[in-house]
Order: C-alpha cells, then sequence, then structure tokens
C-alpha cells in the first residue's frame, strides 16, 4: 500500500525530473538551431538561459541525496555535479571571452544528449512506475562516447581560458591581510585541470562498473 | 597434521597443502606459506578460520603465537585456513618516519631559502619573530614525532600497506608546504605579541602533556609485542579516551592561535576530523570489549575526544 508521503515523494521527484528534461532539450534545441542557422560561436548566447537554470537545478539532487529522498550517494553526485556547475559558471558565464570557442559546442551537446536520457529515465521510473529497457540500455551506454566527448570539451575550455582567467585577475585574494589567505583563482584552474587527470578514467570505470550492474540486472528479471 | 589453504573463493591456494608438525605454531604455518611460495612474507598473510557460506561472522584472524591445534577442527578432523594477500607491507616505523620527514625538511626550505622569488615576489623580506619561533616549534613537534615513533610507541600491527606510504606523505608533505607558503610569506601579517604567546606557551604544554600520553599508552603494552588491549588510566585518560589526540588536536590549535593562517587552520579542521574518526572507532572497541561480563571489568563512561562537545 502506497502511504500519503510515498505518493508525495513520487510526485514531486516526476514533476523534478520532467521539469528538468524539459529544460536540457530546450538546450539542445537551441543549440543544434544555433550551429545550423549562425555558427558555433552562437551556440552558447542560444542556450544560456535554459543551460543556466537546469545545470544550476542539478543542485537539488544534492539535497535529495542527503535528506534521503533518492538512493543515489552524495559521494558521487557530488563531484559529478561541482565539475557541471564550474564549468558553467565559473568557466562559461564567468570569461565571456571562451564562449564563442567550437568546444563550446561539443560541451552542450554532449551534456544534453546525457541529461535528456537520465532525466527522462529517472522521469519515466517516478511517474509510472516503470522504464523500457531500451530506455535503460541508452542511460547505460551513451556514456561510453559522450563522457570522453564531455570532458575532454570540460578540460579543452578550461585549458583555453586560462590566459582571460590570468588576465582578468576574477575571483582572486591578495595577500597582505590579517589572516594570511591568499586565493589565485587561476591556480585553482590549473588544479581542477589536475583532477580530471586521476578523477577522469576513476568515474569512467565507476560507470562500467554501474553498467555491468544495471544491465546484467535487468537481463535476469 | 596437513593443513588445506583456501583463497576467499574457495579455490585451494596451495595445491595438496601444507604438512606440518602437530606441535607447530601459525607463526611456523606462515614461514611455511612463505618458503613455499617465495612470495608471501608472513606481514602480507592474512590468514583466517573460514566462516560457513552466507554467515555475518567477521572471521576470526589466526593468532600467529597459538598453534595450529587450537585451530583444528575436531568435527570435520582438518585445518582449513582461509589465506587472504594484504599486499606489499611496509613496517609502521618506516611509514611514519617518512611521514613527518616531508614536513621537517619542508617547511625550513620556506623560512630559510628565497623560495618566493619563483612565486613572483622580490628578495628582500623582513623576517618576525613569531615566524622564527613557528618553525623552531614546528620542527620540535616533527621531531618529536619521528624520536617517539623509534622509541615510544608500541603498534598493535607491525606492518601497514605500502599504498598508504603514497597517501599519508601526500597528506603530510602537502599540508605542510602549504602552511609554511603562508606563514613564511614575504607579505605575511604577523599578530600581536600577547596572543602569540599564548599560543605558542599553550602549544608547548599541549605538546608535552601529548608526550606523556604517549608514554602512558605504552606502558599500557606488552614489550613482546603481542599488542592486545586495555583499558587506559592515569593523566588525562581518566576523563578521555583518547587523549593523546586530545593533546595534539590542542597543540595544533596553539600554533594556530600563535601563526594565524587559513591554511593552518583548515588543516587544525582535517586533522582533528581523522582523529575524531579514529577516536570514536578505539571508544567504541573499547565499549565492545570491556563489557562487564563474565569478569571483565567495564568500561568507565569517558570523553571520546573533545570534552565538551565530544
Amino acid at each position: 500500500m502506497a502511504s500519503a508521503l510515498t505518493v508525495l515523494r513520487r510526485l514531486y521527484l516526476s514533476i523534478y525530473n520532467w521539469l528538468v528534461f524539459v529544460g536540457w532539450f530546450q538546450v539542445l534545441f537551441l543549440a543544434l538551431k544555433a550551429l545550423k542557422e549562425s555558427g558555433h560561436e552562437h551556440v552558447y548566447n542560444a542556450v544560456e538561459k535554459p543551460l543556466l537554470l537546469a545545470q544550476s537545478a542539478a543542485v537539488m539532487e544534492i539535497l535529495h541525496g542527503l535528506i534521503g529522498l533518492v538512493r543515489s550517494p552524495v559521494s558521487s553526485t557530488l563531484p559529478q555535479i561541482g565539475s557541471r556547475l564550474y564549468l558553467t559558471w565559473g568557466i562559461l558565464w564567468s570569461f565571456p571571452e571562451i564562449r564563442t570557442h567550437i568546444l563550446v559546442t561539443s560541451l552542450v551537446i554532449s551534456w544534453a544528449i546525457t541529461e535528456i536520457i537520465r532525466y527522462s529515465f529517472f522521469g519515466m521510473k517516478e511517474a509510472f512506475g516503470f522504464a523500457p529497457s531500451w530506455h535503460l540500455w541508452l542511460r547505460y551506454s551513451t556514456f561510453l562516447v559522450l563522457y570522453p566527448t564531455g570532458i575532454s570539451s570540460e578540460v579543452g575550455l578550461i585549458y583555453f581560458a586560462l590566459p582571460y582567467i590570468k588576465a582578468s585577475e576574477k575571483y582572486c585574494f591578495r595577500m597582505p591581510n590579517k589572516w594570511n589567505f591568499s586565493f589565485d583563482y587561476f591556480y585553482a584552474a590549473i588544479l581542477a585541470l589536475g583532477i580530471y587527470v586521476p578523477g577522469s578514467p576513476h568515474l569512467y570505470r565507476y560507470m562500467l562498473g554501474q553498467r555491468k550492474r544495471a544491465l546484467s540486472k535487468s537481463k535476469k528479471e | 597434521m596437513k593443513v588445506t589453504l583456501v583463497s576467499r573463493s574457495g579455490r585451494e591456494f596451495i595445491n595438496g597443502g601444507l604438512e606440518l608438525p602437530d606441535s607447530a605454531t601459525v607463526a611456523d604455518l606462515q614461514e611455511a606459506i612463505y618458503k613455499r611460495t617465495k612470495k608471501f612474507y608472513p606481514s602480507r598473510q592474512r590468514l583466517t578460520v573460514p566462516v560457513p557460506p552466507g554467515s555475518k561472522e567477521r572471521p576470526v584472524v589466526l593468532n600467529y603465537k597459538k598453534s595450529l591445534k587450537d585451530y583444528f577442527d575436531e568435527k570435520q578432523n582438518k585445518l582449513t585456513v582461509v589465506f587472504k594477500d594484504l599486499g606489499p607491507q611496509v613496517s609502521y616505523s618506516t611509514l611514519f618516519f617518512f611521514e613527518y620527514l616531508g614536513p621537517l625538511i619542508l617547511y625550513p626550505i620556506f623560512y630559510y631559502f628565497p623560495m618566493y622569488k619563483f612565486f613572483g615576489y622580490g628578495e628582500d623580506r623582513v623576517i618576525h619573530p613569531v615566524q622564527t619561533y613557528a618553525v623552531y616549534y614546528w620542527c620540535f613537534h616533527y621531531l618529536k614525532r619521528i624520536m617517539e615513533t623509534f622509541f615510544v610507541h608500541r603498534f598493535s600491527h607491525a606492518t601497514s600497506p605500502l599504498s598508504n606510504v603514497f597517501r599519508n606523505c601526500a597528506y603530510y608533505w602537502l599540508f605542510g608546504s602549504y602552511i609554511a607558503y603562508y606563514v613564511n610569506h614575504p607579505l605575511y601579517t604577523p599578530v600581536g605579541d600577547l596572543q602569540m604567546k599564548i599560543g605558542f606557551g599553550f602549544g608547548l604544554v599541549c605538546q608535552l602533556s601529548n608526550l606523556y600520553c604517549h608514554i602512558i599508552l605504552k606502558n599500557l603494552r606488552n614489550p613482546d609485542g603481542s599488542g592486545g588491549y586495555q583499558i587506559p588510566h592515569g593523566f588525562l585518560f581518566n576523563i578521555v579516551t583518547c587523549a593523546n589526540y586530545t593533546t595534539e588536536i590542542y597543540q595544533w590549535l596553539g600554533f594556530n592561535i600563535a601563526t594565524q593562517t587559513v591554511a593552518g587552520y583548515v588543516f587544525l579542521i582535517v586533522a582533528t576530523s581523522i582523529m575524531t574518526n579514529w577516536a570514536l572507532t578505539k571508544h567504541r572497541r573499547l565499549k565492545k570489549l570491556f563489557d562487564g561480563n563474565e569478569g571483565r571489568p567495564k568500561y568507565p563512561r569517558r570523553w571520546v575526544i573533545l570534552p565538551p562537545f565530544l
């Protein structure tokens, strides 16, 4: 018997997932439209609003994990969302000079396709209680291509933004001050690039494991 | 007697098993495994009594001093031992020595050598008294740790996995450099004189208390290296289980009060959370072991690590 709380939870999660799905669908649609009509330099401007909204909404998922609304461990959602927010707000929104780079197109398309599949998958499960096996297959297979393309775009964009980061001195906190603290956004960006080196193979291997578990489980059913 | 050795998946680990005299000890078995496999020296071996499949019990680890007869299964009339390779091992003294060597050498480099020209600062620099006291305090701390490693501590296990060397050295060496960079910086802003004296004074008292705590812990254990657990008592241990961690945390607090850097406080927070984790495990283990049943003493009510918080 479904209790009132379970129904509320499913209702909330269905609405959440389908709403964010619509956001990412818009991103993909507008990106492809801009690419065809104006060229890759104009993709960011076309997708900016739905991109910022849909990506920032993902912060809710950390909350969902913390309060136990969903099963995903916070430890795996946090780095994923962290890197997405860093690219969206910390690189693309903060440094307009990078927005015309062609890697923005590959980034946005990789992210959008992945998220469209993912959010609709969860939307289906919460709203209807099941998702067709081809959907499951898509969710656990497209990452095989989209993670490399997405991660390469992320790394490339951070790298090409470095000169703009250094020149602008944005988000820097300098010495002297009474707390003897300093922060240099340029060096932080280099550190971020460094994290991708062990982080990407680790994440990819984790997804491969998830894929094996999910697809073999569905075969048994 | 014949000893059958299996891996955790159930496969026979040494074909045909090993033949040992009836009076043999577990240590003899470890030697025999090493002789046969040539690769797995005793500290790499984890030998356990097999648990029935599906059982949730934690497997019993064979004690190297006991004789094999103690683990012989009378009902099945055989001795089966489960083998696990713990990977390359390093002695705790070696691990600690290299972890502490980093901060001991790297920090003074930032104090004595013109490092900051590599960060774009000029070579001239005014050295404040607090920076000088800080380098002495820091080096005293890590020298003390190295001395304790060789002359005071009695470890419950002789070795630690090799991978811990990389992980632990990264932690100490990176944090050491991070803090050293800020305390010795040409644009460093010192705190007032009184605050500095309070910080270092308090820190020093805590360091000496910490040394005394380590000596008390050492005397709890048998010199023959058999490890084991006793209820700690004496000095601060009467009110807090992990008084050694308490004094260590407060000692770093003293250093930070005197030197006032965000880097130092970040380190303090990380170190405190790591030690709190250890303290909770130890406190729970002692409470479970000393439950007051069957003649065992009952573990008294005590703070875990940081009165009045935990």
